[in-house]
């Protein structure tokens, strides 16, 4: 974990002299990377809810979810029109598109970014897709390093069987039927995944992510998740919305027309968690 | 071409069909009569027995819609836009330019790469990353840059129409007044434009004759690309 006690730092890839990114961020970033059916969502969402709890401030960003670019894309996929080059540059342009919006602000400010699905995804996927690998890094050599990066590793049949039981239908594109390994959906998916397995297993030694057993029960996982953020805390900026409450139980009140979204709110960095 | 050659890497299989057509290319600023040229090299080919096909910056079914929807809202970064440029020229590339290059037409394209990477340079994104993301393009047979300056531009432009806020570069500078804001953008856009005729080796136009007369020097000068096509 000796890397994991640095900033969020650009950049990702190779670097071509000045860059409007360039720079070390008071944030965190910390990413979530996995195969869908992994959990890396479920494990965000519950280290997000603990760090909510400890009043640090947190801001989530979500693979494919700029309001700008996806609906391109969404557009791009219901009519099946996306190639693999168009989907990974109209993937880029997302990306691009919540750097500038969400995460920089954030890592600018002292924030702690929480991130479902980072560049790695792209690595993989497009890389499983036939495009070029050191083009990928490149087109996304813009990205600010993640101050932990966790990868959720799941054997290919649990993923299955989790997604199988969990959803109705894969989509076309998510099961790599553009591909045309298969006519049949469900064959298409394996073999797709399969294949991104072996892109992450690589990327894990490239990128150094920290694999988490994903075969673990949900709140071991959790544990460990706890375990590897808990030194990036120090420094990252909380909200002191307490005294309000304080206020109000020795008053006697409920603060009943009191809106949650608007407490005192103080932003300032802290010395230590308060763990 | 007859093999293609791209740039940079060759995308996905990209390079392995022969390419009989030829790719011509007209680069310029707003206003410079690029569009005017590409009709008219339309028509002559076409009476010559050339099969063409003249397709333009923006026009993608993929993207076309996305990019101007997201520019009204203005909210758009530039390192966005180039990417979402970039989408846009890929899927021309793929869908009708690369076919037709295939099929031995005559690609005529109004503004190429080159375009994209002159407006973001001057707006501060970082060339050589733009470079890199661009490199999945085609070399064309032949780039003609329409060369013109400031002074004989901004007349040609105002007696046609308005100056229009994207080509006043209003999306990130701040001057007191269009006109102003245009003479400073259109100054940096064409200083780009001379880089990239350096460094893409653009066949420079004078665009500031006459249509007739530029004219007469495209046709001369695609000529000698067309002589070497088997018909």
């Amino acid at each position: 974990m000796t890397d994991h006690h640095l900033s969020a730092n650009f950049p990702m890839g190779k670097r071509y002299g000045e860059h409007p990114y360039d720079g070390e961020y008071p944030g965190k970033l910390i990413i979530v990377e996995g195969i869908d059916g992994s959990g890396k969502s479920t494990q965000i969402d519950l280290l997000g809810k603990w760090l909510n709890s400890l009043g640090f401030v947190t801001i989530f960003t979500e693979w494919n979810s700029s309001p700008i670019v996806r609906r391109t894309t969404k557009r791009g996929k219901d009519e099946r029109m996306l190639t693999p080059m168009s989907f990974s540059l109209i993937h880029a342009a997302d990306f691009a598109n919540r750097v500038y919006t969400q995460v920089l602000p954030a890592l600018k400010s002292g924030t702690i970014v929480l991130a479902d699905r980072y560049v790695y995804t792209a690595f993989a996927r497009d890389a499983a897709r036939g495009v070029n690998r050191d083009w990928l890094r490149r087109v996304y050599s813009f990205a600010v390093t993640p101050s932990l990066a966790l990868y959720f590793k799941v054997p290919l049949e649990e993923s299955i069987s989790r997604i199988v039981a969990g959803r109705e239908e894969i989509g076309f594109y998510e099961s790599g039927q553009d591909m045309g390994f298969s006519g049949n959906r469900a064959d298409s998916f394996r073999t797709f995944q399969g294949r991104l397995l072996d892109e992450y297993d690589s990327l894990t030694e490239e990128y150094g992510l920290v694999t988490i057993d994903a075969t673990r029960p949900i709140s071991a996982q959790q544990q460990l998740v706890r375990q590897y953020v808990e030194p990036l805390l120090p420094g990252a900026m909380k909200i002191h919305g307490q005294d309000v409450h304080e206020a109000l139980t020795t008053s006697g009140l409920t603060g009943r027309y009191i809106r949650h979204e608007t407490p005192s709110r103080q932003l300032e960095p802290t010395a230590a968690p308060d763990i | 071409m007859s093999m293609p050659r791209f740039y940079g890497h060759t995308p996905l299989g990209f390079g392995e069909n022969s390419m009989p057509g030829r790719l011509i290319v007209i680069e310029g600023t707003d206003g410079v009569g690029r569009s005017t040229q590409i009709a008219l090299l339309k028509e002559w080919l076409e009476t010559e027995g050339y099969a063409v096909l003249d397709t333009g910056f923006r026009r993608s079914e993929l993207t076309g819609d996305g990019i101007d929807r997201a520019m009204r809202g203005n909210t758009l970064d530039h390192m966005t836009l180039s990417l979402f440029y970039a989408t846009d020229f890929w899927d021309r590339l793929e869908k009708s330019i690369i076919p037709a290059l295939r099929a031995g037409k005559v690609a005529l394209v109004d503004r190429y790469i080159y375009s994209i990477i002159a407006r973001a340079r001057v707006r501060g994104v970082p060339a050589r990353w733009l470079d890199d993301v661009l490199e999945f393009a085609l070399v064309p047979d032949q780039v003609f840059y329409m060369e013109i300056d400031v002074d004989h531009l901004l007349p040609r432009v105002l007696s046609s129409r308005e100056l229009d806020h994207w080509e006043s570069g209003e999306d990130f500078l701040r001057e007191s007044d269009r006109h102003a804001s245009f003479v400073r953008y259109q100054t940096s856009l064409l200083q780009e434009f001379g880089n990239l005729a350096d460094q893409y080796g653009f066949e420079t136009v004078d665009a500031r004759r006459s249509v007739r007369e530029v004219f007469e020097t495209l046709q001369q000068r695609v000529m000698t690309t067309l002589e070497t096509m088997d018909r």
